[in-house]
């Protein structure tokens, strides 16, 4: 059901929401870019329309809403171990098309790979309502019409931001909520049918692919930052870490962090042995899991083109470049 | 050919090896100007130059080759360039149209700052902006060099004063994925001042330098910027008898300390250079009243902010050329 | 919540050192494994690792594990009585149904002996199993031999051979790269026997290549990976090879899925 508010009314409406919600969505956060005298567009809580930023994608994508950077599984004192307290509360998310298919490939992985749902991960995912923000400019480096990540249905509220105005398309939980800040008007969401930039992923993977010279070029080209890992929406990869309480070294916590394929360490073994450790070998294996391995095993491409990747590189290494050599070798191959 | 070499000299114009003829020295402070001023130097050096101009150290021009009876003339016309490069930074000029007021007080150099290095902890340029507005004219021989972090490229070391922009690095361990990208940094270009201590990264602050290195390196954000400073480095020198690197005088000092500091120092010159000289440097005047002297009236009147530290004494090293130069 | 992260206490009760970085521990716990899976071990505030169940029974589970970490530095360190924490098993282990009346031939390379020594057993105690077996096991040296006591054990059963790559002066037995011994088999039916191939990457990668040279065919070729497997439960993303995660779909795999994965 349409609605449309005036900001005031949005406003109204949010003041509403944060009695029961967490409200998260991309903020500006004042001189916290890395470089003096910028600033970061983070997911962040947010109290007021104002403070939302439509105009701009996040450096960081809103999967740490739901998957934390690092997450405490549990405390170890010194007989027994204690899971920490959940008491998270329902969440909503502001969040672009592509952000929301995105959340579907956490899902896939930590949902659905193996027989066992990851319970700190479920808890959370209950609790999120998406309110989708209407993106039909998208950003020089998106390429989600391309990945078919452009258009969602599955969202709490729709949203279109006016000069002065708000039109929402609400499923019926938050009908009553908007009726009472706004009023009814017709809505009709819509999403962007163009990029510019597409990209065409490969069909079939040769064997020929896996040591083609494309690969190389990353070698040096690469500095295994990681940063591409860190800001895209369906990198999912952890690692888990022990620790003590250097004041009471008997106690301590086991904790999972954002772990990445690109970054030194990902593969090492105990006994010292370690794979991919060129460069492009990382390049190639992430590329591979994003739009071929992971189709493979669950029907989707795990890319969603949100382009995060292109522009946090500080090689200027553009992966939807990578994706169309990838598609074109393997036409080849 | 009656020529006051004296007064062109505190004009801005050079003797130069060539009898009658001068050559024009033009202040950019910070080292960074809009274009449009490039076109009347251009005009200077073509009309009344030898078509050339010469790139300072200092990050000026000089135009050479000017027949020293066309000063009075150039004078008017630089009237723009004063305006706009001085006057405008808050300058007191009393007349725009009789050139440079003074020239002992060198052109304030900064690299090129935040406006483009992604190193730079603040905007370089503006600084200096403030620092010639606090210091010029002034007819005391001194150098100034403010840099965006401590790599100092604009060479504050060898400066009497050299600014270095540092920022307190601020860690969200809740961010931090432990990839050590910081870690391994600051221990390959800066001073190893991290570590890594049950997987998460621990910061040595006396070790620190500020330099933001961790900031830029953090792929997560764990590492955001926080309070911007500065170091300030002071004597550091070239010359005839005695060179050396500037050593730290102040760090974590916030920008209301670095200028008091330095506006200080001109009083503290005032008080104490030797005026039977011709001119005297005033890394020469520390040489004689002490470290202790300066550090006491550099600081008088000025309240460090609680995280600004300050050398309790020095070292200068440095070596002389000529072994008993001191031997009077 | 049912929470497949908490892992449960398991009493140590033997300890059976077998070099001098190699102890085998047995622990109390009543899980029902197969062989060729894994657990993943954990002493609280040191840290968790996978290791592979080199031999279980009734109410108990043995694992055979290098002092090559920080973990593995303070398990070695333990003693019979004390505790570490396990959950698991994970993965799939060795499909000994299709061994069953087969030739079976194993090789096993250093610690690559641990996963297969629950089966060495089995057809040790149960011999009718299979048709034959032949086992050839390489270590480093002779100080890095594994399992002396059951090498001997099982020798009197069936075929063993052990080897070294190199020997010292009281070494009497084979020397050489267990590749050279596997060239030696004589299979009297290739195409009906199955082999096990586990472990160092290239030792794996080289006898494979010699397994295959003795006509053996791929679908009979059964391997075991070792990746870092942090989770065990498919999450944590360390064991993707391709579209395989290890920890799900191995670590025993048949050599027609693991000869197309590309680390």
């Amino acid at each position: 059901m349409g609605f449309a508010l005036t900001t005031e009314q949005f406003d109204a409406f949010l003041a509403g929401l944060a009695r029961d919600y967490d409200i998260y969505a991309p903020k500006r956060l004042a001189g916290k870019g890395a470089f003096s005298g910028t600033d970061l567009i983070a997911y962040a809580p947010v109290q007021s329309l104002a403070e939302i930023v439509f105009d701009r994608k996040t450096f960081y994508s809103p999967k740490e809403i739901l998957l934390p950077i690092s997450q405490t599984l549990f405390y170890f004192t010194e007989e027994a171990y204690r899971e920490p307290q959940q008491q998270q509360r329902p969440v909503i998310i502001f969040l672009r098309p592509c952000d929301v298919h995105a959340v579907k490939r956490l899902d896939q992985i930590y949902l659905h790979n193996g027989d066992q749902a990851d319970p700190y991960y479920r808890e959370r995912r209950e609790k999120v309502k998406f309110f989708v923000m209407e993106c039909t400019e998208g950003f020089d480096s998106c390429f989600c019409v391309s990945m078919g990540t452009n258009r969602t249905g599955e969202y709490a509220v729709f949203l279109r931001l006016e000069a002065d105005r708000v039109l929402c398309d609400a499923r019926p939980e938050f009908t009553p909520a908007l009726a009472a800040y706004g009023r009814e008007a017709p809505f009709t969401p819509a999403f962007i049918e163009q990029n510019k930039i597409s990209v065409k992923t490969p069909e079939k993977i040769a064997p020929a692919v896996y040591g083609h010279p494309l690969w190389s070029e990353y070698d040096s080209r690469c500095i295994a930052c990681g940063r591409c890992n860190v800001c895209c929406p369906t990198c999912t990869c952890f690692t888990m870490q022990d620790i003590f309480y250097e004041d009471n070294p008997r106690c301590g916590e086991r904790r999972r962090v954002w772990a990445g394929c690109m970054i030194d360490g990902f593969t090492d073994l105990a006994g010292g042995h370690s794979f991919r450790n060129k460069y492009g070998e990382r390049m190639r294996f992430k590329a591979l899991h994003k739009v071929y391995d992971f189709k493979k095993r669950f029907g989707d491409h795990m890319c969603v083109g949100c382009g995060r990747c292109d522009d946090v590189c500080p090689e200027y290494i553009s992966f939807s470049r990578i994706i169309n050599r990838l598609a074109e070798v393997s036409d080849d191959e | 050919m009656d020529v006051n070499t004296k007064k062109i000299i505190k004009n801005a114009w050079r003797v130069t090896k060539e009898r009658g003829v001068t050559c024009l020295r033009i202040r950019v402070p910070g080292g960074h100007l809009e274009v449009k001023y490039l076109d009347l130097l251009k005009e200077i050096a073509e009309k009344y130059g030898n078509g050339t101009v010469h790139l300072t150290t200092r990050q000026g021009f000089e135009i050479p080759g000017i027949q020293m009876n066309k000063i009075d003339e150039i004078n008017q016309m630089l009237a723009p360039v004063i305006q706009g490069l001085e006057m405008e930074l808050g300058v007191p000029v009393t007349d725009e149209t009789a050139g440079y007021p003074a020239a002992g007080t060198r052109n304030v150099a900064a690299c090129i700052g935040n406006r483009v290095c992604p190193f730079a902890n603040f905007d370089t340029t503006k600084l200096a902006g403030k620092v010639e507005a606090l210091i010029y004219p002034n007819d005391f021989h001194v150098k100034i060099a403010i840099s965006g972090c401590p790599n100092d490229c604009i060479k504050g070391h060898l400066h009497d004063i050299g600014v270095m922009g540092m920022v307190e690095p601020v860690y969200n361990q809740q961010r931090c994925i432990g990839c050590q990208a910081c870690v391994k940094n600051c221990r390959q270009v800066s001073t190893g001042a991290l570590s890594f201590v049950n997987y998460k990264v621990r910061r040595d602050p006396l070790r620190c330098t500020g330099c933001g290195e961790c900031v830029l390196k953090c792929p997560a954000a764990a590492w955001t910027r926080g309070k911007q400073s500065y170091r300030l480095v002071i004597m550091g020198r070239t010359g005839k008898k005695n060179p050396r690197l500037a050593r730290p005088f102040l760090e974590w000092a916030d920008e209301t300390v670095v200028l008091q500091v330095i506006k200080n120092m001109y009083a503290y010159i005032d008080r104490h250079i030797d005026r039977s000289l011709p001119k005297e440097h005033v890394g020469y005047i520390v040489d004689r009243t002490g470290y202790p002297v300066f550090r006491e009236e550099a600081l008088a009147g000025v309240t460090l902010n609680p995280e600004a530290r300050v050398a309790a004494w020095m070292d200068w090293s440095g070596y002389r050329y000529e072994r008993t130069s001191n031997m009077v | 919540m049912n929470n497949p992260y908490l892992p449960v206490k398991a009493k140590i009760l033997d300890i059976q050192k077998q070099t001098a970085i190699d102890y085998t521990f047995r622990l109390a716990a009543g899980l029902h494994v197969q062989s060729g899976q894994f657990v993943e071990l954990s002493i609280p505030r040191v840290g968790e690792a996978p290791i592979s169940v080199s031999d279980f029974g009734d109410g108990f589970i043995e694992m055979t594990i290098r002092r090559v970490g920080k973990l593995t530095n303070v398990v070695h360190e333990l003693k019979p009585g004390e505790e570490l924490f396990i959950r698991g098993p994970y993965g799939h282990g060795f499909p000994l149904e299709q061994f069953r009346g087969r030739h079976l031939v194993v090789a096993a390379g250093g610690t690559g002996l641990a996963p297969v020594k629950s089966v060495l057993n089995r057809y040790y105690h149960n011999p009718e199993e299979v048709k034959s077996l032949n086992l050839l096991a390489g270590f480093k040296s002779p100080a890095d031999v594994l399992f002396a006591a059951e090498l001997e054990k099982w020798a009197q059963k069936f075929s063993v051979t052990v080897t070294v790559d190199k020997g010292d002066e009281n070494w009497t037995g084979n020397v050489g790269l267990i590749t050279g011994y596997v060239q030696k088999l004589v299979l009297s039916n290739p195409a009906g026997t199955q082999v096990i191939v586990v472990g160092p990457p290239l030792m794996m990668k080289f006898t494979i290549r010699e397994i295959l040279g003795l006509g053996v065919p791929p679908e009979n070729i059964w391997v075991s990976f070792e990746r870092k497997m942090c989770c065990g439960l498919g999450k944590c993303g360390h064991c993707k090879i391709g579209d395989t995660y290890v920890c799900l779909d191995g670590p025993v795999f048949n050599y027609t899925r693991a000869g197309q994965l590309v680390d």
